[in-house]
């Protein structure tokens, strides 16, 4: 097949500077089949001269600026009539040579894509878009990874509700079906309106996930005055256009009462459930469930440092919403405000609360994560409905391209993440690793270890084990808390991830490095056999449950798990001298997780349950 | 007036002195900077002051500082960091 002809669309305004750069940086890439095309607007400054300098390139000179959108207009009129074509500011560089062949397979990969975008970096590494998505709360589009350090999130080419127009790749198909950009706007918001007429018309937008550019972000349009009354403009403009119909894509609303500013799990994967169920087209409305009254009295900052969440939590309801879940505790759903309620929550030992009980059994119906608690539930008296509705992970961030940062020396390294406490059983771990390696083979164990507790004195606790000197060796990263989005990067460290705890509510950990490519050890008892199998991990045998003992009172009567220290010892040597095996078991692991247990489907699951509720 | 114009020499001699030392430490920091982590040369520059040394940033029990807080990260840094105190100096990767 012969690759379609592409015109590149180099918009320029002043800034000669800019445009150098980008010409430059742009001749060194592959560019067969396409032709470069810079539309100068006007400019006053040395780029009329200095682009005769470079005669591959076609110049279209208008007398004056004539913006952003009838800039790139011009040239699209102005492009071979049968070619593709190629958006591009005169800010961005180019640093992948086949830059151009990936946006141009990707844009021809299905018949329906239309328009295609691709990663964004500013000058110093740090991601500027994957992406954007726009809510008609507020009308002000967003750019998905914004601001992160780029670790290699976000690099699978996905669908999205639209690109910036830094760099567009438009198919020939879609301009003739929808034109070109709408001269309503002068700068701003024509490239989300664009996108959003092509999905209107029935095309595809994608972000190609394995192209990235640097983006020197309006630094052509930095210096001017009139930023802010352009961009206010268009904005009305938009809003008049479409915030009917991005209101449209909600067909269900849904009270939200959860936690999500405190690093507890509980908040991690409400700020997940509430994005995946936003993407599902559920509109949200959260609200902090603890506080004065119920057994965590602090009361939760108010902002979060993602956008959609605060649209989510400002958002109003009203007193008696249709629905609401409560996602926390069993003993705060009595603070349940919808008509009709469900508690959804979890438990790490073979049973529930009688109080948990007592308010579930006020609900509409229960939710559970696993069949683990399902059953533990329905054994401790519930006599509701009840669902299990899996938790997640997101495969954008956790992955195996993730960058890591291995140990340089070779060390084969096993990485063991918890909070301090005897449901984690850390001892064990700590026991058996040191007894079963020497000080001298190339192998260590990480410990990530989180204590809140003012009683407890890990220091010392570790002391107690007297690990020895000789034996395997042990390094702690202790209270150290890492952002979310830079986790997958954690993981890509280690090679091999242990969870040797005597219970699980649901371990995103394990999940996370699980989908991360990680060979994984895990107790075979809990919430989490729900996703792990022989199969894809190794499966450290229990030799008995025994009676919880512990400080947290929920566990009082029930019991866990007591994992067996000789299987651990063997697993842990397994792992180490047949590590193709292990690795086979990850990679085999991260696709099982990519492909049955995002937070996509997490959402699925949620929303056929409204639907059945009636909602 | 011979005492006062001694003694203005003594002090025009000791700020001299004080400016060598200060560039002295000053050019041995910066070339240590591209030999140790941050930790050991904030370290050094304590030591240099006469001032006690921080508490490390501990990934054994050496070092460690027992706390309730949660300490904001970075993982690329921190890893980076945590290879240092435990590898041979032979395999520390060249920048």
């Amino acid at each position: 097949m012969i690759a379609r002809k592409v015109t590149l669309i180099v918009l320029a305004w002043n800034r000669w500077d800019l445009t150098k750069r980008c010409l430059d940086s742009l001749s060194g890439t592959d560019l067969s089949g396409a032709e470069v095309l810079v539309v100068d607007n006007g400019s006053t400054d040395e780029t009329p001269t200095a682009l005769a300098g470079y005669s591959s390139i076609r110049v279209l000179r208008n007398p004056q600026n004539l913006g952003f959108v009838r800039g790139n207009n011009a040239g699209i009129a102005a492009a071979d009539p049968d070619s593709d074509v190629v958006l591009l500011n005169n800010d961005v560089e180019f640093r992948q040579a086949d830059w151009l062949q990936r946006l141009r397979s990707c844009a021809h990969g299905d018949p329906k894509i239309g328009v295609v975008g691709c990663r964004l970096v500013l000058p110093d590494g740090r991601l500027l878009h994957a992406g954007t998505y726009i809510l008609s709360d507020t009308v002000w589009g967003q750019q998905i990874g914004s601001l992160q350090k780029d670790v290699g999130q976000l690099t699978a080419t996905r669908d999205v509700e639209g690109i910036v127009f830094a760099c567009a790749y438009l198919r020939r198909e879609v301009i003739h079906a929808i034109g070109p950009l709408s001269e309503d706007y002068r700068s701003y918001f024509e490239d989300t309106d664009y996108c959003l007429r092509a999905r209107e018309a029935g095309f595809r937008v994608v972000l190609c996930g394995d192209v990235t550019l640097v983006h020197d972000e309006h630094g052509s349009t930095h210096g001017t005055d009139d930023f802010n009354p352009i961009f206010l403009a268009s904005r009305e403009v938009f809003r008049k256009k479409w915030a009917k119909a991005l209101d449209g894509r909600y067909s269900r609303d849904l009270l939200w009462q959860s936690i999500m500013n405190f690093p507890t799990g509980y908040a991690i994967s409400t700020r997940e459930i509430l994005r995946a169920l936003d993407r599902a087209g559920v509109r949200v409305t959260y609200r902090y469930v603890y506080g004065p009254g119920t057994p965590f009295p602090v009361a939760e900052p108010q902002e979060s440092a993602d956008y959609l969440l605060n649209v989510l939590a400002q958002r109003g309801n009203s007193v008696r919403p249709p629905v609401a879940v409560v996602y926390g505790q069993g003993d705060v759903f009595r603070r349940n405000r919808g008509r009709r309620k469900v508690g959804f929550t979890m438990l790490e030992v073979d049973g529930f609360p009688p109080e948990w009980v007592r308010q579930a059994n006020r609900m509409d119906e229960v939710w559970v994560p696993s069949e683990f608690n399902a059953r533990g539930f329905r054994e401790s008296g519930l006599k509701r409905p009840v669902s299990v509705i899996p938790l997640g992970v997101d495969p954008d961030y956790f992955h195996p391209g993730v960058r890591g940062f291995p140990n340089p020396a070779g060390e084969f390294v096993f990485l063991s993440s918890f909070e301090w406490g005897e449901r984690k059983e850390p001892w064990l771990l700590l026991k058996v690793f040191n007894d079963e390696f020497t000080a001298g083979e190339p192998v260590r164990l990480v410990c990530k270890i989180i204590n809140k507790d003012p009683q407890v004195h890990v220091r010392q606790e570790i002391a107690k084990l007297r690990l020895k000197e000789s034996g395997g060796k042990v390094s702690f990263l202790f209270n150290r808390e890492f952002p979310y989005y830079q986790l997958g990067s954690f993981y890509r460290s280690a090679d091999c991830y242990v969870s040797t705890g005597r219970g699980e509510g649901w371990d995103m950990p394990l999940m996370e490095a699980m989908a991360c490519g990680l060979p994984s050890i895990a107790t075979d008892w809990g919430a989490h056999t729900e996703f792990v199998h022989e199969g894809i991990a190794y499966l450290l045998r229990v030799r008995k449950t025994i009676p919880a003992v512990a400080k947290c009172p929920y566990y009082e009567g029930f019991s866990w798990a007591d994992p067996d220290p000789e299987h651990l010892r063997h697993l842990l040597r397994r792992v180490y001298e047949n590590r193709g095996e292990a690795a086979a078991r990850g990679a085999a692991a991260a696709r099982e997780m990519a492909q049955r247990w995002t937070w996509d489907h997490a959402a699925g699951k949620i929303t056929a349950r409204l639907a059945a509720l009636g909602v | 007036m011979r005492d006062a114009d001694a003694a203005i020499a003594r002090l025009e001699a000791r700020v001299d002195h004080l400016e060598k030392r200060l560039a002295e430490r000053s050019a041995l920091l910066r070339s240590l900077t591209r030999e140790v982590c941050d930790e050991d040369l904030l370290t050094m520059a304590f030591f240099a002051a006469g001032l006690p040394p921080l508490p490390r940033a501990g990934f054994g029990l050496r070092g460690w500082r027992e706390t309730t807080a949660l300490v904001p990260g970075d993982v690329e840094k921190t890893m980076k960091e945590l290879w240092r105190s435990v590898t041979p100096p032979d395999f520390v990767e060249t920048p």
